[in-house]
């Protein structure tokens, strides 16, 4: 049974999946505890399409260096888009609740296309009653936001694209 | 201490952005624009308190949010130590502080700082001491405001509630930095109103039941629901 939500999880492994393809890795585990008594625990496999092994073949206890490189291209990404990749992502601090504007039926911080200020407050993460302003990590302009107001964010989670 | 203020906690966080370094408290007679959660107004009259403290911590944002239980935690004590009653206070998830089971209390805390930026973390405190809002104006299914005049008698002003309340918060809040979580967790979950019952949390976009079994060691609610377990890092809890 999860504690935390699905679309958190969903969010993290994305997150995973990111990394694993821009650091040409061919694996990637994690495992994370929520508490005491609850824990993610994620493995992230790129197939390498092009080496496909002879299913008879005893499988190589490691993948030789220039096979990885060989196959960084050709393997198909384990999601189609991931916006964390991205080098104007602004991830998620911490596990919380996202919300858009200071209160509810005020104007958001930002919208799409708003031109925004290192470190001016584009939305807040609320967890424990602390209301957490994220700052804009650099000056630029507001081209994506990826989670609705009031959802739960994971830590790592993409937020918004800035450049 | 400030005759009156707009909110301060808004105060607090202007004498950071001039440069202020060293933690400090704002205290204010009244407030014109006390805010609670999500832009909620807090009503101010005087006699009651409103002070915020002003920080600058340099841990992580989930590390820094768990200072609303350091608060919770001191809040409780100076109530206490001022009262000598330490059966009538509760503490509801994460850092109400009831009386009698009704609402005496508010802390909202403000953060600046997050990924890799050092910020400010504003604390701000309310407490009813003398009067409180009456149920009407507050949110059906909320705890009933209560004040500690009506409910014990006593009457203690702003400044004698800070003179409690800024060494105890010292105290916590070197526990905190000292020991980690733990400890506060121990403490908190001591004084936790309604474990083990049925309660509402409230989140962004969902209301989940369920009874609560605890707090975890990242500071979440945890509660059992027909679905399973949930950790909760933010919502509005109800009994």
């Amino acid at each position: 049974m999860s504690k935390h939500s699905t679309e958190a999880d969903v969010a993290f492994i994305k997150a995973l999946a990111e990394l694993l393809n821009q650091n040409d890795l061919t694996e990637l585990s994690v495992k994370r505890d929520y508490g005491i008594d609850d824990s993610l625990e994620v493995r992230v496999v790129k197939q390498a399409t092009v080496v496909a092994a002879p299913v008879a073949m005893p499988a190589p206890v490691a993948l030789p260096a220039p096979t990885t490189v060989a196959a960084a291209a050709p393997a198909a990404p384990v999601l189609s888009e991931d916006p964390a990749q991205h080098p104007g992502a602004v991830t998620s601090p911490m596990v919380g609740t996202a919300y858009l504007s200071a209160e509810p039926g005020a104007s958001p911080f930002v919208t799409i296309g708003a031109i925004v200020t290192e470190g001016q407050t584009v939305l807040i993460i609320e967890a424990m009653k602390t209301m957490n302003h994220i700052p804009a990590p650099r000056a630029g302009t507001v081209k994506r936001i990826l989670i609705a107001d009031g959802n739960p964010v994971e830590y790592g989670a993409p937020l918004m694209i800035i450049e | 201490m400030l005759a009156s203020v707009d909110s301060t906690s808004a105060q607090a966080a202007r004498l950071a952005a001039a440069g202020l370094t060293s933690p400090a408290w704002v205290l204010a007679g009244e407030q014109t624009a006390g805010k609670g959660r999500r832009g909620r107004p807090w009503a101010s009259p005087r006699g009651n308190f409103y002070a915020s403290l002003v920080m600058q911590p340099a841990e992580p944002p989930e590390q820094v949010a768990l200072r609303s239980f350091a608060a919770a935690l001191a809040l409780r004590e100076a109530l206490v130590g001022l009262t000598g009653l330490p059966q009538v206070f509760a503490l509801k998830w994460p850092n109400d502080v009831l009386l009698n089971g009704g609402k005496l209390a508010g802390i909202l805390l403000e953060s600046t700082g997050a990924n890799g930026r050092l910020g400010n973390l504003v604390i701000g405190i309310g407490v009813n001491l003398t009067t409180a809002p009456d149920p009407a104006e507050v949110e059906p299914g909320a705890v009933t405001p209560v004040s500690l005049l009506a409910e014990t008698g006593l009457r203690i002003t702003p400044e004698a509630f800070l003179d409690a309340l800024a060494p105890a918060y010292a105290r916590w809040e070197a526990v905190f930095t000292t020991y980690g979580f733990a400890p506060l967790r121990d403490e908190w979950l001591r004084h936790a109103a309604r474990l083990g019952q049925t309660i509402r949390a409230r989140t962004g976009t969902q209301t989940r039941t369920g009874i609560f079994e605890t707090v975890d060691a990242t500071g979440a609610l945890v509660l059992t629901t027909p679905e399973g377990r949930v950790a909760i890092p933010a919502a509005e809890v109800f009994f």
